[in-house]
């Protein structure tokens, strides 16, 4: 079981990492702002507190591995980067500017931290897996992550990369699906049905696990009971909520790309101010 | 002078295991292909290096990238239309937008998989690939250059391309490091420039030895580096010739001819006639050598084609 102290220290890191996100999306005036903000609770925990890491040393050889499949929830990526010390924040009000280093997708060229092209649905997996084959061939002990969205379930070469990591046998490799049910065009069951999913990667192979996916303690006891099951790939199933934190666009498919308002900006800021003085309270 | 025949994809595989020796850094992908690529001795020799990854070209993209990122040099080969047009966008991003050190390799490629259709044909795997920046695309043109071409790719650092044939093909050239950008000047000449890339350089050799029996100062440059192109080269025997004609396995569109087309566009008072295969999906025949002759590309084609645009221009 995770400490209570911690989990509220990381509770509050994953409020300021939204507010970072907030403050990308009033430098580029939109984003894509559903997706990362229901992903930013899984990735605030792997920079904080799982992975092996140095933001000074961003290319350490042995470092654990994390790569968003789900590229365009790049903004949680940089939220937690730049919260972490890869980068200086400042880097965060050039969103959205002509050569910017924090593009709409991300690019491992361009910033320390990032470690693979993502933004065409339904790459990561597979870079993740021949990321993950390289530790186990030369027996490194690193972790390999990677978020991947619902609605990109139904691209058939994440099922090539399933197919591969179970016979590779990678459990040093963890897949978070981030199931906030909605994508564009509605919810990801009736756009395509992938459910269910935690079964169908069970089937294939691998050892799943189901959680809420923006509850800190069950995240955090998820990562500390990785490899689930020894010679088999993990995937950790994370029920979460589109837009979490915004109260005026939870579960709200239209927040899955946002163009912004001033107004709503700073009511958004002002409500997450409000969160964080909550749980500072309360620690 | 034609030496001995050899499988082409043999002399690839049998290089690449060699110089897996000393290079622990090679590992090989295979999509149910690996066999047929010539690394059964690689597989019984390096089990651990071999990934059999069944049929899945889009995964393998992705995992030779992934794999790639912590210092491996991936070798993926499989049928050409399998590693360029099927797992493009893999490619596109995975490898060249990614800048990873993968090697991929189309083999049967061109028209030489020519009973089992345009499926199987590969006319468009360079300009696929000449469409992603910083591809190099290589096609080597006789079994010890494949060999040398073999060693040059490795060594390089970054993402390759390199087409290979299927029937024996004979050794025609002395053994010389392989130059990544260079071409070759097989023959001085005034009249015309041919310029000829992959297997189709051997026909072309004929092809000269006859125009220039006739009285024809065939210029002749083999052209095994696609991408970048020797540019330098093509431009002086531009400057010298006046008038090109380029020989290739593949499209008219789009391929050598398109590029050297695109090296010289500046130039007044040159002229380049592109052979290879119209716009079309490919004929068959169960005689591959039979299919070259339809498309021209032997050398009586050539030789014919070169006598026709020297005539009209």
């Amino acid at each position: 079981m995770a400490d209570r102290v911690r989990i509220l220290e990381l509770q509050i890191l994953a409020a300021k990492c939204r507010k970072n996100i907030l403050r990308m999306v009033r430098s580029g005036g939109h984003g894509h702002i559903g997706g990362a903000l229901s992903a930013i609770d899984i990735i605030t925990a792997l920079y904080f507190e799982k992975m092996h890491i140095d933001p000074l040393h961003p290319k350490m050889e042995d470092r654990d591995r994390f790569l968003l499949s789900a590229g365009h929830k790049c903004l949680a990526q940089y939220a937690v980067l730049a919260e972490r010390g890869y980068f200086d924040k400042a880097v965060l009000d050039t969103y959205g500017n002509l050569g910017s280093v924090i593009p709409g997708h991300p690019d491992m060229h361009k910033l320390p931290g990032i470690e693979a092209n993502t933004g065409s649905l339904g790459h990561g997996m597979a870079i993740a897996c021949g990321m993950a084959m390289a530790a186990k061939m030369d027996g490194k002990a690193f972790h390999v992550y990677s978020v991947t969205g619902d609605g990109e379930l139904p691209e058939g070469s994440n099922w090539e990369a399933a197919a591969a990591a179970a016979k590779f046998k990678l459990d040093n490799l963890t897949i978070f699906v981030d199931n906030n049910h909605l994508q564009i065009s509605g919810d990801v069951t009736e756009v395509m049905n992938m459910e269910p999913i935690d079964k169908k990667f069970m089937d294939f192979g691998w050892a799943v696990r189901v959680i809420d996916g923006n509850n800190m303690e069950e995240i955090l006891d998820a990562l500390e009971a990785l490899p689930f099951e020894k010679g088999k790939p993990n995937m950790i199933l994370c029920k979460t909520i589109k837009a979490k934190g915004l109260s005026f666009g939870e579960n709200n498919a239209a927040f899955h790309f946002w163009d912004a308002s001033e107004e709503l900006l700073c009511q958004a800021e002002q409500e997450l101010d409000t969160y964080i003085k909550e749980l500072e309270r309360i620690g | 002078m034609i030496g001995n025949f050899v499988d082409p994809r043999k002399a690839f595989g049998s290089a690449v295991t060699e110089l897996a020796a000393d290079n622990q850094s090679i590992v090989v992908f295979s999509a149910d292909s690996g066999k047929s690529s010539g690394f059964g001795d690689f597989a019984k020799k390096y089990p651990h290096r071999y990934f059999e990854c069944g049929i899945m070209e889009q995964g393998i993209t992705g995992m030779a990238s992934g794999m790639a990122t912590t210092g491996k040099i991936p070798v993926f080969c499989a049928i050409a239309p399998f590693v360029t047009a099927r797992p493009y966008e893999m490619v596109r991003n995975d490898l060249g937008y990614m800048r990873q050190n993968v090697k991929v390799v189309g083999r049967n490629c061109g028209i030489t998989y020519s009973d089992l259709g345009s499926t199987h044909q590969s006319l468009d795997d360079f300009g696929l690939m000449n469409l992603i920046p910083g591809m190099v695309i290589l096609a080597p043109q006789d079994p010890v250059e494949i060999e040398e071409a073999t060693k040059a790719m490795i060594e390089y650092q970054g993402p390759v391309y390199m087409r290979i044939g299927n029937p024996k093909i004979p050794v025609i050239f002395e053994r010389s490091p392989f130059v990544i950008g260079k071409g070759q000047l097989l023959r001085e000449g005034t009249d015309v420039t041919l310029i000829s890339t992959g297997s189709t350089t051997l026909d072309a050799i004929q092809a000269a030895e006859n125009l220039v029996k006739q009285g024809i100062a065939v210029q002749h440059i083999g052209m095994p580096t696609v991408k970048p192109l020797d540019v330098e080269l093509v431009r002086e025997a531009a400057g010298k010739t006046g008038k090109i004609v380029t020989v290739e396995e593949h499209y008219v569109n789009s391929g050598l001819g398109s590029l050297v087309t695109n090296a010289v566009s500046d130039m007044i008072d040159v002229v380049v006639k592109r052979l290879g295969i119209p716009e079309e999906y490919g004929k068959t025949s169960g005689d591959y050598r039979e299919l070259v002759a339809y498309y021209h590309l032997d050398a009586a084609g050539i030789e014919e084609s070169v006598k026709e645009f020297l005539y009209t221009v």
